[in-house]
C-alpha cells in the first residue's frame, strides 16, 4: 500500500465542496484506492481539546476523551474519501457503524501518528459500504484504532452482492461486530438538544457536512431537519458512562434512525454481566424510535 | 483524642418563616435573610458581641459574589467580628451536615460552641449569564491588545442574551428532582391517597404547632409574616386528592403540587454547645448530637447494584436515607423502633413513604441492606408531629436547621412531661443521591 504522508491538518470545509462537484462527474475508481494516509507528530490542541469535551459532556482530564482521537483521523478519512481515487461519493455517504479501541489512557500532551485506509468495500442490501480504519500510534506503540462504516445508497461495489468479507480491495478479515442488544427500561438521562448543535459539533470536529448544519442545508440533502452527528451522538453516550470504564476498552456503536435537531432524547444505560455497558439513545417520546445501540467494555 | 468525645448539645434554634417563592421575600436576599435569622438567634440567647468557636451555614442556589454568605453574615450580625464561618453546600442537607460539622468539632473539643444552618432563596435565584457570551466576555478581559479584543467583539451575536435558565434538574439525568421522585414512587407502588394523606398531616400538625405556641422561641417574624406562608390549616386529603398530578406521566402519575414542597425562601439556624458552655451561659440544653451518617447512592446508571432478579434496576435519586438509616442503627445497636419521634424530610409525600417501604420490606432489606429481614414500620403518630416540609415549605439549605431545631424542642418537651429519655431520628433527602441521618437524645 503507497503510503502519502499529510503534514498539517486539511481543512475540509474546501474538501466537502470539491467532493460535492466530483460527485456528479464521471470516471470515479471503482476499487478501492491503495493508499495509506499518514500524520506524524499530531499534537493536541489544548484549547481544541476542551472545546470538544464540553460539546460532547466529557471532562477535561488527564486522559483524552476515547472518541476524542477519531476527529483526528476524521480529516484523513476525508481526505482519502473527497479524492477521485475513492470510488464511492462522499457527500451523502451514511455512517453505519463505529468501533473504536483505545489500548491505554493517551495523555493530551502525548505526540502522535495517525494512519488512514480504507478496506472492505462491499457490496450492502441498501448499496455499498466500506470501512474507514485509522490507527493512532504513540512512539511507535498502538495506543487507539477505529473503523468507521460508511454505506453508499445505491452504489454498486464488486464482488459477492451477498455481502460478507473482502474481497481483493486489501482489507483484511475483520469479524461482523454484532449489533449489542438494545437496553430498556428507565432512562438514565434526559438530553435537550439544540437546534444549533450540528453546527456546535461542526466547529470541534471540522464535520461541515450540510445534512447537520441548517434546516434548510439538511432538508436539501433529503432530510426534514438538521439531524445530529453520530459521532456526537455517540460520544455523549460514552461521556455519561464518565467513571464507569476502563483505561483500555472498546467502544461500539450503531447507529439506527437519525436524531433530528432541535429534539429531546433519553439515554437508556445497562450493566452486563461482563462488567460491559450497553447504551442506547432513543427518542423522548417515541421509545421505540432507536437513534444508536452501542457497547463499551473489554 | 478522648476515647469516648463529649456530645454536642442542641441549646436552640431560629428561623423565619418560610415564604413561598416570588412572595413576602421577593426581594430578599440569602444575605439578608440568614443575617436577620442570625441576629434573631443572637437577641433570643444573648449572644450580642460575644466570640462562638464558628458558624456553619449554606445555600444551594447562591450567587458568585455570595462566596463567603456566612462569614458576611456575621459581620453583619451582632456577634463578634471575630467569629469564624464557613460555607458548606451539600444540596437539601446542607443544613443538617452543617449542624454535623459543627457537633463533631465541638465534640472533639475544638470549639466550645457554633451556630449551623442555612438559607435559600428561589425568587432571588442567581441567572447565568449565556455561556458563549460568558466566555466571551472572559477572554476580552483577559485580552491585551485592542486587535484582540475587537476580534473577541465580532464573536458576540444577539442569541447570546439569552440567559442561562436555572434548571430544577440533575445535571447528570437531566430530570427534575420531581421527575425522579415520580420514577421512585412509582417502582414503589406509592399511592396517591397515602401521599394525600401525608401531606395533609403535615398541614394539621404544623398549624397545630404554631396554634400550641411551639414555634414561639424558635423563630423570628420577617417581613410581615409570622407563620409559614404554605400552610393550609384546613388541607385535608379530601381537597388534596383534586389536584392533578405535575410529575410523572399517565394515569400513574401521583405526584401533585399538593403533596410535593413548593419552592419556598427561608432560613434556619441551629445553637450549639458543650454542656459546660451552656451552663457557664445559663442555656438550657434541649438534645444532644449523637451520631450522624450519610449516604450516597448511583441513581445515575445504577446497572447492577442491586440483587439481579430485584424489580428495581436503580437505586431512586431521594433514597440515600434508606441506606444511612440501618449504618447509624447497626452502630448504635438500635432498631428502627427505638425511637420516640421521626423526622424525615418531606420533599415530597412519596420521598417519606418510600423510606418507610423499603424498610419494611424483607426482601429489600436483606438483598440490599443486608439485614435479617425487615427493619419494621414508623407509627404515623411519631413522624413529623409538629408538620414538615409539605406544609412549612422547604427553602433547601433551611430545611435541616429548621428540622434539628424542631425536634430537639419536642424531644426535650417529651422528656418533660413523660419524665423518660427520649430519643428522635433525622433523615433528609438531598440532590445529587445523597441522604444525611442523625440521632438526638434528650434525658429526662
Amino acid at each position: 500500500m503507497a503510503v502519502t504522508e499529510l503534514h498539517g491538518a486539511p481543512s475540509l470545509g474546501p474538501l466537502y465542496a470539491s467532493a460535492a462537484v466530483g460527485a456528479v462527474l464521471p470516471g470515479r475508481a471503482t476499487t478501492l484506492p491503495d493508499t495509506e494516509l499518514v500524520r506524524r507528530g499530531v499534537t493536541v490542541d489544548p484549547g481544541h481539546f476542551a472545546d470538544y469535551a464540553r460539546v460532547c459532556g466529557f471532562r477535561v482530564g488527564a486522559a483524552l476523551p476515547v472518541t476524542y482521537p477519531h476527529l483526528l483521523t476524521f480529516g484523513l478519512q476525508v481526505v482519502l474519501m473527497a479524492g477521485r481515487s475513492f470510488p464511492l461519493p462522499l457527500p451523502g455517504l451514511v455512517h453505519l457503524a463505529n468501533r473504536i479501541t483505545v489500548h491505554r489512557a493517551i495523555a493530551p500532551s502525548e505526540n502522535l501518528d495517525v494512519r488512514v485506509w480504507a478496506e472492505r468495500f462491499t457490496a450492502h442490501p441498501k448499496g455499498a459500504r466500506v470501512d474507514l480504519v485509522g490507527e493512532v500510534a504513540a512512539s511507535g506503540e498502538p495506543v487507539w484504532e477505529g473503523r468507521s462504516t460508511y454505506l453508499a445508497r445505491g452504489a454498486s461495489a464488486p464482488g459477492d452482492p451477498g455481502g460478507g468479507s473482502g474481497d481483493g480491495d486489501g482489507g483484511d478479515e475483520v469479524a461482523e461486530p454484532s449489533e449489542p442488544a438494545v437496553p430498556t427500561g428507565p432512562a438514565s438521562a434526559l438530553w435537550r438538544l439544540p437546534g444549533d448543535l450540528g453546527r456546535r459539533y461542526a466547529a470541534v470536529s471540522g464535520d461541515v457536512n450540510p445534512i447537520h448544519l441548517y434546516p434548510l442545508t439538511a432538508k436539501a440533502m433529503g432530510f426534514p431537519r438538521a439531524i445530529a452527528h453520530g459521532m456526537w451522538t455517540a460520544a455523549r453516550a460514552v461521556a455519561a458512562l464518565e467513571g464507569r470504564l476502563p483505561d483500555a476498552f472498546t467502544y461500539d456503536v450503531v447507529f439506527r434512525k437519525p436524531l433530528l435537531l432541535p429534539s429531546t432524547a433519553e439515554l437508556v444505560t445497562a450493566r452486563d454481566d461482563d462488567g460491559g455497558w450497553r447504551v442506547a439513545v432513543r427518542g423522548a417520546r417515541d421509545a421505540e424510535r432507536i437513534h444508536l445501540v452501542g457497547h463499551a467494555g473489554r | 483524642m478522648p476515647a469516648s468525645p463529649r456530645r454536642a448539645a442542641v441549646i436552640g434554634g431560629n428561623r423565619i418563616p418560610f415564604a413561598r417563592a416570588n412572595r413576602a421575600y421577593a426581594n430578599a436576599t440569602d444575605l439578608d435573610m440568614l443575617t436577620t435569622t442570625l441576629d434573631g438567634l443572637v437577641a433570643r440567647f444573648g449572644l450580642a458581641g460575644e466570640r462562638l468557636g464558628e458558624v456553619v451555614a449554606g445555600a444551594v442556589l447562591k450567587h458568585s459574589r455570595d462566596f463567603n454568605l456566612t462569614r458576611e453574615a456575621v459581620l453583619g450580625s451582632r456577634l463578634a467580628p471575630a467569629t469564624a464561618a464557613y460555607d458548606v453546600q451539600q444540596a437539601c442537607g446542607t443544613g443538617l451536615q452543617a449542624t454535623i460539622a459543627v457537633a463533631n468539632k465541638i465534640a472533639l473539643g475544638q470549639i466550645e460552641s457554633g451556630v449551623a444552618g442555612g438559607v435559600d432563596s428561589a425568587s432571588d435565584a442567581p441567572i447565568a449569564l449565556n455561556d458563549d457570551l460568558r466566555r466571551v466576555l472572559v477572554k476580552l478581559n483577559a485580552a491585551r491588545s485592542t486587535t484582540e479584543r475587537l476580534a473577541l467583539v465580532g464573536q458576540l451575536r444577539p442569541g447570546q442574551i439569552v440567559p442561562e435558565i436555572p434548571r430544577n434538574a440533575e445535571p447528570r439525568t437531566g430530570l427534575s428532582m420531581g421527575e425522579h421522585a415520580a420514577r421512585t414512587a412509582l417502582e414503589w407502588g406509592i399511592g396517591r391517597t397515602e401521599q394525600d394523606e401525608l401531606a395533609a398531616r403535615s398541614h394539621r400538625n404544623l398549624a397545630a404547632a404554631y396554634d400550641r405556641g411551639f414555634f414561639d422561641d424558635l423563630l423570628t417574624p420577617y417581613l410581615g409574616l409570622t407563620r409559614d406562608d404554605n400552610l393550609r390549616p384546613d388541607s385535608s386529603a379530601d381537597k388534596l386528592a383534586t389536584l392533578k398530578p405535575v410529575f410523572g406521566k399517565g394515569p400513574d402519575a401521583t405526584m401533585t403540587a399538593g403533596n410535593s414542597t413548593p419552592l419556598t425562601d427561608g432560613a434556619a439556624l441551629v445553637l450549639l454547645g458543650s454542656d459546660e458552655w451552656a451552663a457557664e451561659h445559663r442555656l438550657p440544653v434541649l438534645a444532644h448530637v449523637v451520631d450522624a451518617e450519610t449516604a450516597a447512592v448511583d441513581y445515575v446508571h445504577g446497572g447492577g447494584a442491586r440483587g439481579a432478579d430485584h424489580r428495581h434496576s436503580t437505586d431512586g435519586l431521594l433514597t440515600a436515607g434508606v441506606f444511612a438509616v440501618p449504618r447509624l442503627l447497626e452502630r448504635h445497636g438500635l432498631s428502627l423502633q427505638d425511637f420516640d419521634l421521626y423526622e424525615i424530610h418531606e420533599a415530597f409525600a412519596s420521598v417519606v413513604q418510600v423510606q418507610r417501604r423499603a424498610w419494611e420490606d424483607a426482601r429489600f432489606c436483606r438483598e440490599r441492606l443486608g439485614r435479617d429481614g425487615a427493619l419494621g414500620a414508623i407509627d404515623d403518630g411519631r413522624l413529623n408531629v409538629a408538620g414538615s416540609s409539605l406544609a412549612a415549605g422547604h427553602p433547601f439549605a433551611a430545611t435541616g436547621g429548621r428540622i434539628v431545631a424542631t425536634l430537639a424542642t419536642l424531644l426535650r418537651e417529651r422528656a418533660d412531661s413523660e419524665k423518660t429519655d427520649q430519643r428522635g431520628l433525622i433523615s433528609i433527602c438531598a440532590a445529587g443521591g445523597q441522604g444525611v441521618v442523625a440521632i438526638l437524645e434528650t434525658k429526662a
